[in-house]
């Protein structure tokens, strides 16, 4: 009885300790992520040295009209667009990996983001983006398209309940391939403005351009939904990883689960396209680095997901938009050369260990 | 009163019909072993059992209440089914795996609480597997992933446990700590419904058996009726000619009972 307390006290001990490290990591990625984002408002053709920043965030001191425009129209927009971008794709990774119960799904990779640009580009080419109710549509229609490419993936993928590695890259492929050629096709169609094809442009490039502050807005709330929707969905995928019948026997009811993991992962997977468009990897490269620290239980996944994701796109896009200033690098140019070969490495890797 | 009772059940995939009429009662104390030919029903059977099949016609009852109008949380604190093998696509530890057997008692947002925590320790602590808990359940060996897999049944604080071929991939070791295993589940006042393979190992585990074979009913008895030669004959079709090894087989199986 002394041995049986003695040791469940020891493991309430040992998860005190494992909740102190999550606590740490939490803290440190916060901490991080806001010192990027002083540090990259700073960054750029005009430097505003940080000292300036904070006294004027404090009210200590005032900017010139100019450096005044810089921040607020051109930068802060922009680093804001990279943490929300970096989170949603980061975060729509992580539910996506749980549901194929793959670590290689990534809504890159398996199509999702190519189906939310493509109704994005109908958004764009049908309506005029830069107004609330055109970049709403847009990122509505964007969702529409997520949602759309994933179950025709998901579908075409999946054998006996498990997506097997092979199969989920090749239809991730293929779908994503046809609906990005697709949004070319409607570029063509496109009579007139050229405002829709300088869009698409830079969305198949991966770049985050000038977002306006009400485009922020939609962007934000749609995170917002997407992150509190996945709260109750990550112990489930830890469930659902045993597979789907044992999750049926416990008692999670694996339809609706997959259902909603699909409806939040496309939520995310939306909100980032409409800022950023095709950038790769992010939802791959993020999710497995804090599974190597934090283990795989999804729920103490899921905030540090959320935090590195954005942290990671923010520097990844600054280090875009500086290292050949004056011109500007794509940063899905910039994550692909990243993120591509540590795919291939851990393809590789599961070749070993998923296949054999 | 019966734990689990099936009651007139017919059931089939497809066309065929697996099951016709099929009845059968488990009580507190009871450990039953299900034999029978491959693709007979055996694993159909538990799932029955564990309400994530419903049969065709016919009622499954769970102390008295119908199965099927239950909700699969609280079946899930009764029954616990442990299947024959598991795939698991990430590196969960032994423990994150077990911990998943408190799933029918979390609620929407909620985390594991001290009394899940105990019924988890105390889970693993009977399947001798709390020193493995750190581990990964993928690099563990056969034998230390069934007893893991049962340690998360048990962590549902189940009656009933039911056992998809137990003793299958263990080596003679691994299956003679099960047959201890199986002895200190009986001590907790667990009844156990298992599909077994290997009919060696029934006697002296196992307090009954149910036999199943095609288009017939299905036959209960205590092991000793029931691991006859001329019952397993004719229920695993062994052909005539292969008769003297049957009988070599059970003879062998009655002289190490006693």
């Amino acid at each position: 009885m002394a041995r049986e307390v003695a040791v469940v006290q020891a493991s309430i001990a040992r998860e005190g300790g494992q909740e102190l490290r999550l606590r740490w990591l939490l803290g440190g990625l916060s901490a991080s992520l806001v010192l990027a984002m002083l540090v990259a408002a700073g960054m750029g053709a005009v430097q505003v040295p940080l000292r300036r920043l904070v006294e004027s965030a404090l009210g200590m001191s005032t900017l010139s009209d100019d450096q005044r425009t810089i921040l607020f129209v051109i930068r802060i927009p922009r680093i804001v667009a990279a943490a929300l971008v970096g989170s949603g794709l980061s975060v729509s990774g992580l539910l996506f990996q749980g549901l194929f119960r793959n670590p290689l799904a990534d809504p890159y990779v398996i199509g999702s983001s190519g189906g939310a640009l493509l109704g994005a580009s109908i958004g764009v080419f049908l309506l005029p983006a830069v107004s609330i109710a055109g970049f709403g549509t847009t990122a509505l229609l964007a969702f529409a398209g997520a949602i759309g490419s994933i179950v025709l993936v998901y579908w075409l993928a999946s054998v006996n309940g498990r997506t097997p590695v092979v199969s989920l890259l090749l239809a991730g492929f293929a779908v994503s391939t046809m609906l990005s050629y697709s949004s070319y096709f409607l570029e063509t169609l496109d009579q007139g403005f050229g405002q829709g094809m300088h869009v698409l442009s830079s969305w198949l490039h991966g770049t985050i351009g000038q977002p306006t502050w009400p485009q922020l807005a939609i962007v934000s709330v749609m995170l917002g939904i997407g992150l509190a929707g996945s709260v109750p969905l990550a112990r489930r995928l830890n469930t659902l990883a045993l597979g789907e019948e044992y999750a049926t026997h416990l008692g999670i009811s694996v339809q609706q689960t997959r259902i909603a993991v699909i409806l939040i992962g496309s939520i995310l997977t939306a909100a980032a396209v409409a800022l950023g468009g095709l950038i790769s990897f992010t939802g791959l490269i993020i999710p497995h680095i804090l599974r190597m620290i934090l283990g795989p239980d999804h729920v103490r996944l899921l905030p540090a997901t959320a935090l590195a994701g954005a942290l990671f796109l923010l520097l990844a896009d600054t280090a875009a938009r500086t290292i050949i200033a004056p011109a500007e690098l794509p940063v899905g140019v910039l994550t692909a050369f990243i993120g591509g070969p540590f795919f291939l490495f851990l393809l590789r890797k599961a070749r070993r260990e998923v296949l054999s | 009163m019966p734990l689990l009772e099936f009651g007139h059940i017919n059931f089939g995939y497809g066309s065929g019909e697996l099951f016709h009429d099929l009845n059968g009662w488990i009580f507190a104390n009871d450990c039953i072993a299900l034999v029978g030919r491959n693709g007979v029903g055996k694993t159909t059977l538990l799932r029955l059992a564990a309400g994530t099949l419903a049969p065709q016609s016919g009622e499954v009852r769970l102390k008295q209440s119908v199965l099927r109008s239950m909700k699969q949380r609280e079946i899930a604190k009764l029954v616990a089914f442990v299947p024959q093998n598991v795939d698991l696509p990430f590196s969960f530890t032994a423990e994150q795996f077990v911990e998943q057997g408190r799933t029918p008692f979390l609620k929407m947002f909620g985390g594991l609480g001290v009394a899940d925590r105990k019924a988890i320790e105390r889970a693993m602590g009977l399947t001798d597997t709390w020193s493995l808990r750190f581990r990964v359940f993928n690099e563990l060996s056969g034998g230390e992933r069934q007893r893991v897999k049962i340690a998360l049944g048990l962590a549902q604080q189940p009656q009933l446990l039911l056992l998809d071929e137990p003793m299958q991939h263990l080596d003679i070791g691994r299956q003679f700590e099960m047959i201890d295993l199986i002895g200190t589940l009986r001590r907790e006042g667990i009844a156990i419904l298992a599909s077994m393979h290997d009919l060696a190992l029934i006697e002296g585990v196992f307090t009954s058996v149910w036999l199943l074979s095609p288009d017939e009913p299905m036959r209960q008895g205590s092991p000793r009726e029931m691991l006859h030669p001329a019952v397993l004959e004719d229920a695993f079709n062994c052909p005539p000619r292969h008769r003297p090894r049957l009988v070599e087989r059970t003879r062998n199986r009655m002289e190490l009972a006693i």
